[in-house]
């Protein structure tokens, strides 16, 4: 998980000096775990302000909680767990402006994100498929869509997700097994097997 | 055939994200050749998985470089630094205080209205005795409004949370984890007793909601990690038929003004 850049300091020496309160260890930081932790906020939520808001916060987060962070994880899963939580946070104020207002059409939370430009029939499926993953993915449990984004957007291993989610190896398989099951069915008519 | 069926089919929702290594894979793998069904579940999922693959957002790039997300962040460290208020000042001071500037404030702009040619001129301190009283009360009054609605809020955020809740319990079958819920109703409840003891009149008009959403933090306070589906559903029900998420909406606006 950490990066070995050799001369650069580690992950380690950059989170305790953090918690002296030394601001300069931030940039190195940010400048390792900025694009893993974009791509973690913007899976969850789909939309790019967003996940833009919530790496932000991450760091506000990392700095300001760093005396909290005692070693027993590395730097990377402690600040993917920041991001996660965040995002879940995020989600669920999301949902509760949804059901208070009125409620988002699949795709409208994330029109702003370019696709790219297949051939028209290609094109339709592909923007359907995306759709009707970007649903499915919606419609998950936030912790089981938490499982699946770490697992295949993240590629995580199975101990690593367990890590960064805080939750039991056994639960997390469960999670997986549900949730593909869930996207499955949330995919039919799509998908061709 | 069933049984080993029923015991492999987690294992090749597993095998089909790619998770399974050494001997378990390799056992599921010849369970998938041999059984139809399973090979069928199987073909499906990794579909699933390839469409996943093929999401664009996997590789998405930041919209913004890093040099700009430096710049931001140490904006907001300044800014959260700026508002952090000095540490072992009590909220009553820290009231007083914000009520004494406020009040010069007042004094500050009676008096540059009253200028013709007004020049720059430092506000004359104001004592905090000096406050009128009838300030000070309506202050106090806002302010235990204002908690209560922040209250009732991150209460309805725990009852959403807990009847949303549908991750299993890897041990138990038919039984979710609720996770911090508890802890966070526990925390809750505590600041409720806050409400009483402050000014119980401002929030008094709040008073049957508050009530209602104390039994139910308690109810929650008192559930294991690891509960019955059933009785999660219970408490959810119970829920609507109160209609405690539109009251408790309906009461925040009202105490926010």
């Amino acid at each position: 998980m950490e990066p070995s850049q050799e001369g650069a300091a580690s992950d380690r020496d950059l989170m305790a000096r953090l918690a002296g309160g030394d601001r300069e260890a931030l940039a190195p930081l940010m400048e390792r775990h900025y694009p893993r932790l974009y791509r973690i906020a913007l899976s969850y939520l789909r939309n790019p302000d967003d996940a833009l808001d919530i790496v932000q916060e991450t760091f506000v987060k990392a700095f300001q909680n760093a005396n909290r962070w005692d070693g027993s994880v590395e730097a990377g899963p402690w600040l993917s767990r920041v991001a996660i939580n965040q995002s879940i946070d995020r989600w669920r104020r999301i949902r509760r402006r949804q059901a208070t207002f009125t409620p988002l059409a699949p795709g409208d939370h994330e029109s702003a994100l370019a696709d790219g430009a297949p051939a028209p029939d290609a094109r339709v499926h592909g923007r359907e498929l995306h759709d009707r993953l970007a649903a499915a993915l919606g419609r998950l449990p936030e912790r089981q869509r938490a499982v699946v984004i770490l697992r295949h957007y993240r590629e995580m291993t199975l101990e690593e997700i367990a890590d960064t989610l805080g939750m039991r190896l056994g639960t997390v398989k469960s999670s997986l097994h549900r949730a593909l099951g869930r996207l499955r069915t949330g995919l039919q008519g799509v998908l061709e097997p | 055939m069933i049984l080993p069926h029923l015991r492999l089919r987690r294992r090749v929702a597993l095998l089909a994200a790619g998770v399974l290594d050494g001997r378990e894979r390799d056992e599921t793998r010849a369970h998938v050749d041999s059984c139809s069904r399973c090979q069928r579940e199987y073909d499906g999922l990794r579909a699933v998985v390839g469409a996943i693959e093929a999401d664009p957002l996997r590789s998405a790039e930041p919209g913004i470089p890093v040099s700009v997300l430096i710049d931001r962040v140490e904006q907001r460290l300044d800014r959260a630094a700026a508002a952090r208020p000095a540490p072992a000042v009590g909220w009553r001071v820290a009231l007083l205080a914000a009520a004494a500037a406020a009040f010069a404030l007042v004094l500050l702009g009676t008096e540059l209205l009253s200028r013709r040619a007004p020049e720059p001129t430092a506000p004359t301190p104001v004592p905090v005795a000096a406050l009128p009283a009838d300030v000070l009360d309506r202050l106090e009054h806002n302010m235990a409004r204002a908690h209560a609605a922040r209250y009732l809020s991150e209460a309805q955020d725990v009852l959403l949370a807990v009847a949303a809740t549908e991750v299993d319990c890897d041990r138990e079958d038919d039984r979710v984890d609720v996770g911090e819920a508890p802890d966070r109703s526990r925390e809750l409840l505590v600041r409720r007793a806050l409400l009483v003891e402050g000014r119980p009149e401002a929030v008094a008009s709040a008073q049957a909601v508050l009530d209602e959403v104390e039994l139910a933090l308690r109810e929650v306070a008192d559930l294991p990690s690891c509960v019955r589906r059933g009785d999660v559903e219970r408490l959810r029900q119970d829920i609507d038929r109160r209609q405690l998420h539109m009251r408790i909406r309906l009461m925040t606006r009202e105490l926010e003004g």
